[in-house]
């Protein structure tokens, strides 16, 4: 206090004044915002705009300690483009992303509108879905690896025994069946959250709507098309677009059933992207391919924002 | 007549999706029970013949998996400490205030949530080894995890904040509290149970936390036991009871936490999730 008044009446106004409003006034809220805002800029927006940078340098090993590398242009996207494995990882990343997100949604929307019957217990059994969600992805990797397993998986044995296969299916080494090895344990993985989003889109349609629909005739298909899905457009596009943004963002499934293989058969641009800076040590081609995939990112999430304008605004 | 029997059939219906559906579970935890060579039966026993469950000690000390989890727990810890230090504020003042700024902050916000880890992996991997962090590879996966994880929890708090009633707090400044004063004492109190629903999820997702693990850590001392089970893990494993087994015990307790909160962690979800 005593160095305070020493330097002038003035600087120890204007200090008492800051330390006023960080306790009483808009310096709180400013404090509060702003410590996370900075963790989230140093630690997610910077490295951000260095991947971008990145993608345009040459990174090796002798330059891999310096900020300023030499330029190198388009060249690393010419490059990755030109991997003989690129039209193999877009078609996998295609196949991965439609058919997760396909499986997720329409398994995921049938048991919805199955739990949002009125019978005992509905919510509760609902919630035993969810366990899939808070557990390690690796873990579920290593069940379903073992589920699938050529030989002795189960998964084989309870197919032969419903008389859909003949003999058994090697689900992670033939180069056929590779992706839809992981797609399988991805839908199963994603299924429960999309379920529970769209129940609770379900649960805000009011119940008045079906009761006069039922008065005028309408079957039950009828009200499906006419109530139930436009009155859940919005919740839709969130999930959809959600499940564009979960799946792009799964990898633990990856290294724990395939590990991209056989012969880069299952391999998809998050992984392809990993292995290029951490196993290469290809750094460049890493950034460039995770660039490539944040542009499909970025897309999705805009649709995201735009349908779920009206609730952040609310 | 009949309508009061469809509930129960609805009931059965339900009771059997769900068997279908946490059937991997029971799956991981029937071959952790079974003998090195049952495991290889043809056709597999869905019941194993006999309980052997000597894999257990065998895989505990056999694979260090003390060390794995003590490490799993310390990184899920950091992560959520700072998750819930920073983040709760920051959810706080976007769930009570509206301008432009606040509107970027929530969009950027929202914007983060989307970022793939494996797209972040390789900008902080090569950032952090020019600041030096890789000596200390865990504090790095803690920075980067949290990272990844405060998006998420901010737009699940804020969900929160935004059910405490505003005037509550105007009625505590009116009475002489200071800003700080009304946010420790009126308003953390009252949504503490979300706040603490929010950083278990935090900690339960970071326990299992593997892409920042993996590409950081190298030194076995160090790494958790999402990484320590990637060790023996492979297109080719047939140690599957093993797997399995550490399966199992790096979920059980995760899976208890979940039972005993489900209620919760469903109702934290749905309020935060689509908004």
């Amino acid at each position: 206090m005593g160095v305070i008044m020493e330097t002038g009446p003035a600087v120890g106004g204007l200090m008492r004044r800051f330390l006023a409003s960080l306790r009483d006034g808009v310096g709180f809220d400013i404090l509060l915002v702003g410590a996370a805002m900075v963790f989230l800029i140093a630690m997610a927006g910077l490295p951000l705009i260095y991947n971008v940078l990145m993608s345009f340098q040459q990174v090796d090993m002798f330059t891999l300690g310096s900020l300023i590398r030499p330029w190198a242009g388009f060249q690393n996207y010419i490059d990755v483009v030109r991997e003989p494995a690129f039209w193999l990882v877009a078609k996998n990343t295609f196949i991965f992303v439609f058919f997760s997100m396909g499986g997720q949604f329409v398994i995921g929307f049938a048991l919805a509108l199955f739990f949002a019957q009125n019978f005992p217990g509905a919510s509760t059994i609902r919630g035993l879905f969810l366990v899939s969600w808070v557990m390690p992805g690796l873990v579920v990797g290593a069940i379903w690896s073992w589920i699938l397993a050529g030989d002795f998986g189960v998964l084989n044995t309870i197919l032969k025994g419903l008389g859909i296969i003949q003999s058994n299916v090697f689900w992670k080494s033939d180069p056929a069946f590779s992706i839809w090895a992981v797609v399988i344990a991805n839908i199963w993985l994603g299924l429960a959250f999309n379920m529970l989003l769209l129940s609770v889109g379900l649960a805000a349609i009011p119940r008045d709507l079906y009761e006069a629909a039922e008065l005028d005739g309408a079957n039950a298909l009828q009200r499906f098309w006419t109530i139930t899905l436009p009155m859940m457009r919005s919740t839709i596009g969130a999930v959809l677009s959600l499940g564009l943004i979960g799946t792009l963002q799964q990898f633990d499934l990856f290294p724990a059933i395939t590990e991209g293989g056989p012969a880069n058969t299952s391999t998809v641009a998050q992984y392809w992207s990993w292995q290029m800076s951490f196993q290469l040590y290809d750094f460049a081609k890493g950034a460039t391919i995770s660039v490539m995939m944040l542009v499909l990112v970025l897309i999705a999430s805009i649709i995201y924002v735009r349908s779920t304008r009206h609730e952040v605004r609310g | 007549m009949t309508r009061p029997y469809v509930p129960w059939l609805l009931v059965v219906v339900a009771l059997a999706l769900a068997a279908v559906y946490l059937f991997p579970l029971y799956w991981m935890y029937v071959t952790s029970f079974k003998s090195g060579s049952e495991i290889f039966a043809n056709p597999p026993t869905f019941w194993p013949r006999e309980i052997d469950l000597s894999i257990y000690p065998n895989v505990w000390t056999r694979r260090t998996m003390h060390v794995f989890l003590w490490n799993s727990t310390l990184i899920a810890a950091g992560v959520t400490a700072i998750t819930v230090i920073f983040g709760t504020g920051c959810a706080y003042v976007l769930a009570r205030y509206r301008n432009v700024w606040l509107d970027i902050g929530l969009f950027s916000v929202l914007m983060l949530q989307v970022l793939p880890a494996s797209v972040m992996v390789t900008p902080l991997f090569v950032a952090f080894n020019q600041f030096g962090l890789l000596n200390y590879p865990r504090t790095a996966v803690v920075l980067a995890a949290a990272a990844k994880a405060m998006p998420f929890f901010v737009v699940l708090v804020r969900a929160t904040f935004m059910t405490v009633p505003r005037e509550l707090e105007e009625a505590a400044l009116v009475d002489g509290n200071s800003r700080v004063g009304a946010f420790f004492s009126i308003v953390l109190p009252l949504a503490r149970n979300g706040i603490l629903v929010c950083a278990i999820l935090t900690f339960m997702s970071s326990f299992g936390e593997y892409i920042y693990s993996k590409s950081i850590i190298q030194a076995p001392a160090l790494q958790p036991a999402s990484v320590g089970l990637s060790g023996f893990l492979g297109p080719n494993s047939t140690d599957w009871n093993a797997i399995m087994a550490y399966s199992a015990i790096y979920v059980t307790p995760i899976l208890a936490v979940f039972v005993l909160l489900q209620r919760r962690i469903v109702s934290g979800l749905t309020s935060g999730a689509l908004k």
